[in-house]
């Protein structure tokens, strides 16, 4: 097994991430919405100090945020992929298929900390955070960039066609995200709602994340973040893999089942 | 297995659901062959391309590629066999060459052994000048041409072509016939051709026919034109059942598509200007021509007591 397929594969993916800027640009624009309209919206119904420490509540949160739709996204260019043609130049290729979710994947987590990093960046000019955090921050970041690939993936090699991304912004990514602590405090939610905070994964990376931060108070601890993600992530990868193996099996991606 | 192979299936079969693609199919090409697999739309012959290639796998039976079998080692098939799909499997985003390049990465060729083979591949198709253009910018022949490098950038040794020339003018089709000839010569890949240009076949070295997943040997081109008649009689008539009448004891029942008659001719002594007399005014139009592979096809294919195009 060589590399070079992969370091394709990655290399696609990243050189596309900085040939779309301004898709890279738009990408820092929505956590400085949520930062700075939302913060500050909820934060004026708030006192000079609770406001201060909701900003830096947020700041965990819109990191989640950025990591989740940057992974996402790359990872559901598999879909993209499929439909364009490329997938079959990656399928006859002589590697095993499952290599082609694992670079995409691997791709996805790369990109999604790219995002991370330049919104680090921003906050850091902007003194939300120091650089201390931005530090502690960054194994948290691609423990959750890592899991969101891998829901990413999952959801990828069910889809047909990118017809349905309007269904896995609405189904996947939202629900995933608000549900997730990322914007409020979890004890806060109403018990049903907490159970689906509990199930979700990413919760746990959000967790993690507001761990770095000093003065946030957490929901889980730093060893339960960690083993579910991991966890999650190995286990959702593999069926990832496996289903992927398995698509070429019984579903062509050609169109070329006869229809009678 | 024979050695001298290059491609062996015994009793494949591809089966979605209740529907059958590709019925117990047996098929030996010989190392070098040029062999064309001819058939209607969605007869099987993409499937048994795909199950050849393991871009499917086979509900049952078996297929060897140069002596391999292809589902023990389905990484080491991909590298034996190149395959270019009927659709594009290219990213219109991007160049050719960087198209080309990120292709033979995923075959393991080292950047400068594909600079070398790209740079080779290109000439042959005449798209030096254009290697850093994005593929947008390319016409359908080229791009098809990009696809074919593509498919060859690893000196396959069995080449598989599903319908290359599908949507292509007459003059890119030709380009593209001019390409595969000079591949095939210069590298002796065995290539495995599906068309719905027959005439594009006659090319080939032997030829094979498919319907509803059904295989039905044929021959060498030139033989199987010859077997079929000496000469095709095609009539046009507004009294389509009397001239079936009036013929089909002397040629046989023809084939026919509403006014047209199509009738096989086997006999060399036939007088046409005699025929024409005795049918006379009850025809529009009649045509005495030798027989080419379409009607190799159609008469395969069409059954004459139903008289219908498949």
């Amino acid at each position: 097994m060589s590399w070079r397929p992969i370091k394709a594969v990655v290399g696609r993916e990243i050189s596309k991430l900085f040939r779309q800027r301004a898709r890279l640009i738009s990408a820092m624009v929505r956590p400085m919405i949520w930062l700075l309209v939302i913060g500050s919206g909820v934060g004026s119904m708030l006192d000079a100090q609770q406001q201060e420490a909701y900003l830096t509540f947020l700041v965990p949160g819109i990191l989640a945020m950025t990591l989740l739709f940057a992974s996402l996204l790359s990872a559901l260019t598999l879909v993209y992929d499929k439909e364009f043609g490329v997938m079959r130049m990656m399928m006859i290729a002589p590697i095993a298929h499952y290599w082609i979710v694992l670079s995409k994947l691997i791709a996805a987590t790369l990109t999604a900390m790219v995002h991370a990093i330049l919104l680090l960046l921003i906050l850091l000019v902007l003194q939300l955070i120091n650089i201390e955090i931005v530090v502690s921050l960054l194994l948290p970041a691609f423990l959750t960039s890592v899991c969101c690939a891998a829901i990413g993936g999952l959801i990828a090699v069910w889809s047909k066609s990118i017809d349905n991304f309007a269904v896995i912004m609405n189904f996947f990514i939202f629900p995933v995200f608000f549900l997730s602590g990322a914007l409020y405090p979890v004890n806060q939610l109403p018990e049903f709602l907490r159970y689906i905070v509990i199930v979700n994964p990413f919760s746990y990376g959000v967790d993690l994340l507001k761990h770095a931060v000093p003065n946030v108070n957490t929901d889980f601890s730093v060893m339960t973040d960690i083993t579910v993600l991991m966890v999650f992530s190995i286990s959702a990868i593999i069926v990832a893999c496996w289903r992927f193996s398995r698509e070429s099996v019984h579903e062509p991606l050609f169109h070329s089942v006869p229809k009678r | 297995m024979a050695s001298n192979l290059a491609i062996q299936t015994q009793g494949l079969t591809k089966q979605y659901g209740q529907a059958l693609a590709v019925n117990k199919l047996d098929l030996e090409i010989e190392t070098g062959q040029f062999y064309g697999l001819l058939g209607p739309n969605g007869a099987g012959k993409s499937t048994t391309i795909h199950m050849l290639t393991t871009m499917t796998a086979a509900t049952s039976g078996e297929a060897w590629i140069a002596g391999q079998q292809v589902s023990a080692d389905p990484v080491a098939i991909r590298r034996t066999v190149g395959l270019v799909f009927q659709d594009s499997a290219l990213d219109r985003t991007m160049s050719i060459d960087e198209n080309l390049q990120f292709a033979a990465a995923m075959y393991n060729l080292s950047p400068s052994e594909a600079d070398k083979r790209i740079d080779e591949l290109l000439s042959v198709f005449g798209l030096q000048e254009k290697r850093k253009q994005k593929l947008v910018a390319l016409s359908g022949g080229q791009r098809r041409a990009v696809d074919i490098a593509r498919g060859v950038l690893h000196k396959p040794k069995v080449l598989f072509l599903d319908e290359p020339t599908i949507g292509l003018d007459l003059p890119n089709r030709r380009a593209i016939w001019r390409f595969v000839e000079q591949l095939r010569r210069d590298e002796g890949m065995t290539v495995f051709l599906t068309t719905h240009y027959l005439e594009e076949a006659a090319a080939c070295d032997h030829v094979d026919f498919i319907q509803q997943g059904q295989l039905q040997h044929g021959g060498k081109p030139d033989e199987l034109i010859q077997q079929l008649a000496s000469h095709i009689l095609e009539v046009n008539t507004p009294n389509p059942e009397n001239v079936i009448e009036q013929l089909t004891p002397i040629f046989g029942i023809p084939i026919r598509e509403d006014e047209d008659l199509s009738f096989k001719i086997s006999a060399d002594d036939v007088d046409f200007h005699q025929l024409q007399q005795t049918l006379g005014d009850s025809i529009s139009s009649m045509q005495w021509r030798k027989p080419n592979l379409n009607d190799i096809y159609l008469w395969t294919f069409c059954s004459p007591e139903q008289g219908q195009v498949a």
